[in-house]
């Protein structure tokens, strides 16, 4: 199969992509509550990439007045109202019933869900120490949460080919994006790219999910986002926290590190801070960990 | 001659209530006419079931003087403001063009489908491919539009259950805004810090969110010739129940309008259980107390056939 199959074929499915089986149950429990809680919608759409992204591409692409492209969530809430917001989350939840995924997979998708949440979680915590804006943090977190989306239709839809991908990786001790490009002709930062661009969630987005795994080729404005995004991945693929196939990821170059004004002993200091919020995060969602 | 004139033919929400206690104000649902100019070029806001009779004025006014051609604005696609449309005659005269503009919802359905999902076989026996007019359809989201001779209208998406546009049409010099419905945007992360997901960065953010499209709706109808504005409630119904339902009470209509200047406020989209005695004490009070803060601004509780123009 080659990229000009592949792409078509992945924007195709951007459209009804469900969100991750460990928010579904969740989801509907939430917004199938008449009384839905607006803190609770809140923490259950900042747990799903998916979610999050339709959320972002509703309110960036409705108010086309902003002068900003808007990456709060809370702010979205209010700004499109609890009633739509719910809607939305429901209309796509309800997707994963559709078409079910093939159970046969290379990614676990709980382990995924896992990995997006620490890189989320991370990003953030180097925005904190690096005194970002407050409101700027919730951008990181975003990106974080975003950064493999890329790989959910490679899984999903071409599930026996990302087999082979993840398990080349494993045998050649490579980053997955080569292998993944070596045999799907794409990589998932260049599927991640056609998605956050389908849902028009703004190039601070965008520049994360495509330049993850590229940072020598990025020369645009968003620099220290996707820095920290490139960061944020290295070290939870390296502590294993969650897992998203790279078991052997590529090592950023000496002086990314340098640039955010980090090193790999205060990373380790973050370890139990992101365990602690997976864990929590677990707990609401009733996953079993 | 005016520049813009206004007429009501329904001003109700929510449902249809023909009674003994709405003869006055009227039971009809959200329709407004609108006249720009010395040739009185129509523009219609809403097609509640005030457009039936709204339909028959045309076609006894305008007809006669050649083809029909309108604009119709829809501010949203719930029931009440949509019922009427298959009563709106010229859409069965093939010489009437018909712009249709208004919000879609998430689901990117376009307009006709969203509007003419009720023109089925289950649910009436005209179907959309049925009407002979032209018609066109255009999804319309927050900014500006250019509508010639003149005409301008600028949209601002409100607060309620769906998404929801505010119209500002601005003719000579002249300024006519709709802002219903809606109700004020607030903090919904605002829970006792003792809450299970209570979050104090989500507070903060969630205040200055509320205070600051709060503010942008006031800004779009700032200084405003003309001011329809949902009054659904009163402020003590509102705070009883009826928070997150999409609408405004009166007494916030009032403040809002007088902050923001406006000339003359027109109360709208009245409670279907709201009887003409209700609304004529509503007025009186309101007028009062308008009166004693010492502003110029005109109020009027909007009733079924009120013509305001300017």
């Amino acid at each position: 199969m080659g990229r000009d199959t592949i792409l078509p074929m992945i924007q195709a499915y951007v459209g009804k992509m469900p969100p991750l089986p460990v928010t579904v149950s969740k989801v509907l429990e939430i917004c199938n509550n008449p009384k839905t809680s607006p803190v609770d919608l809140n923490q259950v759409i900042s747990l799903d990439p998916v979610l999050m992204g339709k959320v972002m591409r509703l309110i960036n692409s409705a108010y086309y007045s902003l002068p900003n492209q808007i990456t709060s969530l809370v702010r979205a809430i209010i700004m499109l109202g609890i009633n739509t917001v719910k809607n939305l989350a429901l209309s796509t939840a309800v997707l994963s019933n559709l078409g079910k995924a093939s159970d046969f997979q290379a990614l676990n998708m709980e382990g995924f869900w896992r990995h997006s949440i620490a890189v989320g979680v991370t990003a953030k915590l180097i925005a904190s120490k690096r005194n970002m804006d407050v409101k700027l943090r919730e951008e990181y977190f975003i990106a974080g949460l975003l950064h493999d989306i890329g790989k959910i239709p490679l899984n999903n839809r071409m599930a026996e080919e990302y087999v082979q991908a993840v398990s080349l990786t494993d045998r050649d001790h490579i980053p997955l994006y080569q292998s993944e490009e070596r045999l799907l002709t794409v990589h998932h930062a260049t599927v991640g790219k056609l998605i956050v661009e389908n849902w028009h969630l703004g190039e601070n987005l965008s520049d994360a999910v495509t330049f993850h795994h590229n940072l020598a080729d990025y020369s645009g404005s968003h620099r220290e986002l996707v820095l920290t995004v490139a960061v944020a991945n290295l070290f939870s693929n390296t502590y294993e926290l969650g897992f998203s196939g790279d078991r052997y990821p590529e090592n950023l170059g000496a002086g990314v590190m340098q640039e955010l004004g980090i090193d790999w002993d205060y990373l380790e200091s973050l370890e139990n801070a992101v365990k602690g919020e997976i864990e929590k995060a677990q707990v609401f969602l009733k996953v079993a960990s | 001659m005016s520049a813009i004139r206004l007429r009501f033919w329904g001003v109700r929400g929510s449902v249809p209530c023909p009674g003994s206690n709405t003869v006055k104000y009227g039971g009809n649902t959200a329709c407004l006419e609108l006249r720009f100019g010395e040739e009185g070029r129509l523009v219609v806001i809403d097609a509640g079931t005030g457009i039936r009779e709204l339909a028959a004025h045309v076609m006894k006014t305008d007809l006669p003087k050649g083809p029909i051609k309108t604009q119709l604005f829809l501010t949203h696609t719930h029931w009440d403001h949509i019922m009427g449309f298959p009563f709106f005659i010229p859409i069965f005269i093939p010489t009437t063009e018909l712009d249709v503009y208004g919000p879609v919802t998430f689901e990117d359905d376009t307009l006709d489908k969203i509007l003419f999902g009720m023109l089925t076989y289950r649910y009436w026996p005209v179907r959309l491919e049925e009407l002979a007019s032209k018609i066109k359809y255009y999804n319309l989201k927050e900014g500006s539009r250019d509508l010639g001779e003149g005409l301008w209208v600028t949209t601002k998406y409100l607060n309620h259950p769906i998404n929801v546009l505010g119209y500002r049409f601005e003719y000579r010099g002249k300024v006519l805004c709709s802002a219903y419905d809606t109700e004020p945007f607030r903090n919904v992360f605002d829970v006792p810090s003792d809450a299970p997901g209570y979050d104090a960065e989500a507070f903060k953010e969630g205040e200055a969110a509320a205070r600051e499209e709060n503010e942008k709706v006031s800004q779009f109808f700032r200084g405003a010739d003309i001011l329809v504005h949902d009054s659904q409630y009163t402020h003590k119904e509102y705070l009883a129940g009826k928070v997150g339902w999409g609408h405004s009470s009166f007494e916030y209509a009032v403040n809002e309008a007088h902050k923001a200047e406006v000339k003359r406020l027109l109360l709208f989209h009245h409670d279907p259980d709201r009887t003409d005695a209700q609304l004529e004490r509503l007025e009186r009070r309101i007028r009062a107390n308008v009166e004693a803060r010492g502003s110029p601004m005109q109020v009027f509780i909007a009733r079924e056939g009120l013509e305001v123009e300017v």
